[in-house]
């Protein structure tokens, strides 16, 4: 519970800049705001969110500073002579304290630019600009899958708990859920692409060139990252239908109405348990993010994981700060669009009361 | 994985993805099947992986002959056959094995000492150094685990050892997290109330009172997150960021049965295989040590 006062001097500085136009117009702007908890709410949280983005990347940057080696060598090789590699770090300005190079850089991504790579010049941005949208495709491909498969399933089974499916599923679940990313990758490879060739085990083709050759080649690594989501989220989902069916007064209600159990399992319970999911969900997408480097890797997929990897390796700072920019970025945002979700799926939970 | 979910899993775990059908049959060891089939399997396991080698003579790991390289499964003597340059796939599965336990019993062993210790005297202390320490410790727990792990091996060195440091610091704040979520509850019950009341100072109170009711939660939480940490080596190693390859390991061996995955399968899958059983043993362990004693509420 936030007062309003409290709530409007804290967002003085948005006000500002949103209140440029003149008075009147400010003054509705203000009048709309200040009247719109969810509005209130997002601007909140993203003036929340910029000091800890910049905490991560600073945190980012101290790691990477504390690893042996530096991208002079590294981008170099163990060939290069010593006066090779000294020339390669004065170029680079590495010479330079590391506070400079962090407050050069962060300066720099206030005024809008994420530096270049020390790899090759590149601008960061435009790396991340063509290797976020591959990341992008298969975190969602991923998740349409894993919703599609645990959705239907845990309901199945949250229907006759101890049934014949029930049983299966949780035994089915608890092998996805064990199995490791990397080797349902590498089963998948074997299986589809080494014997049975349908789909390519590497390699990718841009969506612009041809969307069918595209979700080939993203089916494998998708199904690697769904299927042990899916393990997890079959029995996350059925644990709270059943504990929803057993215990909650508006199911004796809707039984009392002479509702079905399917019916009362799809429009209430499912509908009750959705909030604790899309919880769980939103908080694990960092960890998503994870199964992503690992799946990238195997399927030489040039996305996100892949690149942040290598930039570690190669001790590239402005390349990896610049990642681990964006993501923070996406996850505080998934985690904002988690709470906004609330108010859709829950009508008693519409921001105002007990936001935040 | 999932567990990953970490991953690592061990991350948010939610109590309620390892509560299983609440149908209960049979009576006295039969109910306990779900704790001993995994248990016996796993206490096999290792007593292959550690007291075999002993007992019975097995080929090296590493250092094979050339002469035998390429054996297929089932030739005398090498029972999963050879790989590439002639080192014994089960020799090599059983030392891999013991490297891999050793990671995890190190791993678990610092995370429930330590991010024990720091989850209870977080919970004890209470006020500004709780909140402190937790949300420091959510800072770690929110970063993706596999990448913190690889680049702290970076960093320090690839080696068995140097994996179990950066390993831990993924396994000390998931346990004290764990650790103190049980003492806050604990910490409100009447009987610690009343032993404050009479006296008793905090550490009395958390050795008497707290510790021993936390502690089965936290032994289940620790065979949970041993199978998150038998995955993340697994991965780490298989990227060539752990064990370094002559060195046995899971991970390694299906690094190295990949590059000849069309020709010879078996050197694949036998270490996938392994590895995926041992995971599903330690997690179905772990459901039936929570079904059996709870987790504290």
């Amino acid at each position: 519970m936030i007062a309003p006062s409290r709530g409007a001097g804290g967002n003085d500085p948005s006000r500002a800049a949103g209140g440029d136009k003149g008075d009147g117009s400010g003054l509705r702007w203000w009048a709309a705001f200040s009247s719109s908890p969810t509005l209130r709410l997002v601007v909140r949280r993203i003036l929340v969110a910029i000091p800890v983005m910049v905490g991560v990347t600073f945190l980012t940057a101290v790691l990477l500073n504390l690893l042996p080696g530096d991208a002079a060598s590294a981008l170099l090789g163990a060939d290069a002579t010593p006066q090779e590699v000294h020339q390669l770090y004065l170029k680079l300005h590495l010479n330079e304290p590391f506070f400079v190079r962090y407050w050069q850089w962060i300066v720099g991504v206030f005024h809008g630019h994420l530096g270049a790579s020390l790899q090759n010049g590149q601008p960061v941005a435009q790396i991340i600009g063509q290797r976020l949208p591959i990341t992008f495709e298969l975190i969602v491909f991923a998740s349409i899958v894993m919703l599609l498969i645990s959705i239907p399933l845990a309901m199945l089974c949250a229907r006759r708990p101890g049934g014949v499916v029930d049983r299966i599923t949780m035994v089915l679940s608890m092998g996805f859920l064990s199995v490791p990313q990397f080797v349902l990758g590498l089963i998948f490879v074997l299986v589809f692409a080494v014997i049975f060739r349908v789909f390519p085990a590497l390699g990718y083709t841009p969506i612009t060139q041809s969307v069918g050759e595209n979700l080939r080649d993203f089916t494998l690594p998708a199904f690697s990252i769904a299927l042990p989501l899916a393990g997890f989220y079959v029995r996350l989902l059925r644990a709270d239908l059943i504990e929803q069916m057993e215990s909650q007064d508006y199911v004796v209600t809707a039984r009392a109405k002479g509702f079905g159990s399917w019916y009362i399992l799809t429009r209430h319970a499912f509908r009750n348990s959705l909030i604790g999911f899309v919880t769980i969900f939103g908080l694990n997408v960092a960890t998503l993010f994870a199964y992503t480097v690992i799946v990238e890797e195997i399927f030489g997929l040039p996305g996100l994981g892949y690149a942040l990897i290598n930039g570690v390796g190669d001790r590239d700072a402005p390349l990896v700060q610049g990642i681990v920019l964006v993501l923070a970025g996406i996850v505080v945002i998934v985690n904002l669009l988690t709470d906004l979700t609330y108010g859709v799926i829950d009508p008693r939970v519409r921001y105002g009361r007990s936001a935040v | 994985m999932a567990a990953l979910l970490s991953e690592t899993e061990t991350q948010i775990l939610p109590e309620a993805v390892l509560e299983e059908i609440p149908v209960r049959r049979g009576r006295g060891w039969v109910r306990s099947l779900d704790i001993y089939i995994p248990g016996v399997f796993l206490l096999a396991l290792l007593f292959v992986c550690f007291i075999w080698p002993y007992l019975y003579t097995i080929p090296p790991p590493v250092g094979g002959s050339i002469l035998d390289a390429g054996l297929p499964v089932g030739s005398p003597g090498h029972i999963f056959g050879t790989t590439a340059v002639g080192n014994d796939v089960m020799s090599r599965l059983i030392y891999g094995g013991r490297t891999s336990f050793e990671i995890v019993f190190a791993v678990q062993g610092l995370g429930l000492a330590v991010g024990g210790l720091i989850g209870v005297m977080a919970a004890m202390m209470r006020g500004v150094a709780e909140t402190v320490a937790m949300r420091l410790l959510d800072v770690i727990i929110a970063f993706p685990a596999f990448v913190l792990v690889v680049v702290i091996v970076l960093g320090l060195g690839a080696s068995e050892i140097n994996l179990i440091w950066a390993l831990a610091v993924i396994s000390v704040p998931t346990f004290a997290r764990v650790a103190r979520a049980g003492a806050v509850t604990v910490r409100e019950r009447t009987y610690v109330v009343a032993a404050e009341l009479s006296g008793s100072k905090r550490w009395q109170i958390a050795l008497r009172h707290v510790v021993p009711n936390i502690i089965t939660s936290l032994l289940t939480f620790a065979v949970l997150g041993a199978g998150v940490v038998v995955i993340l080596e697994a991965t780490v190693s298989y990227f060539g960021y752990g064990i370094p390859p002559p060195g046995p390991s899971w991970g390694n061996m299906i690094a190295t049965g990949q590059t000849t995955m069309s020709a010879r399968p078996s050197l694949l899958l036998i270490p996938c295989i392994t590895l995926l059983i041992t995971v599903i043993a330690l997690n179905t362990l772990s459901e039936g040590m929570r079904r059996r004693w709870g987790a504290v509420r």
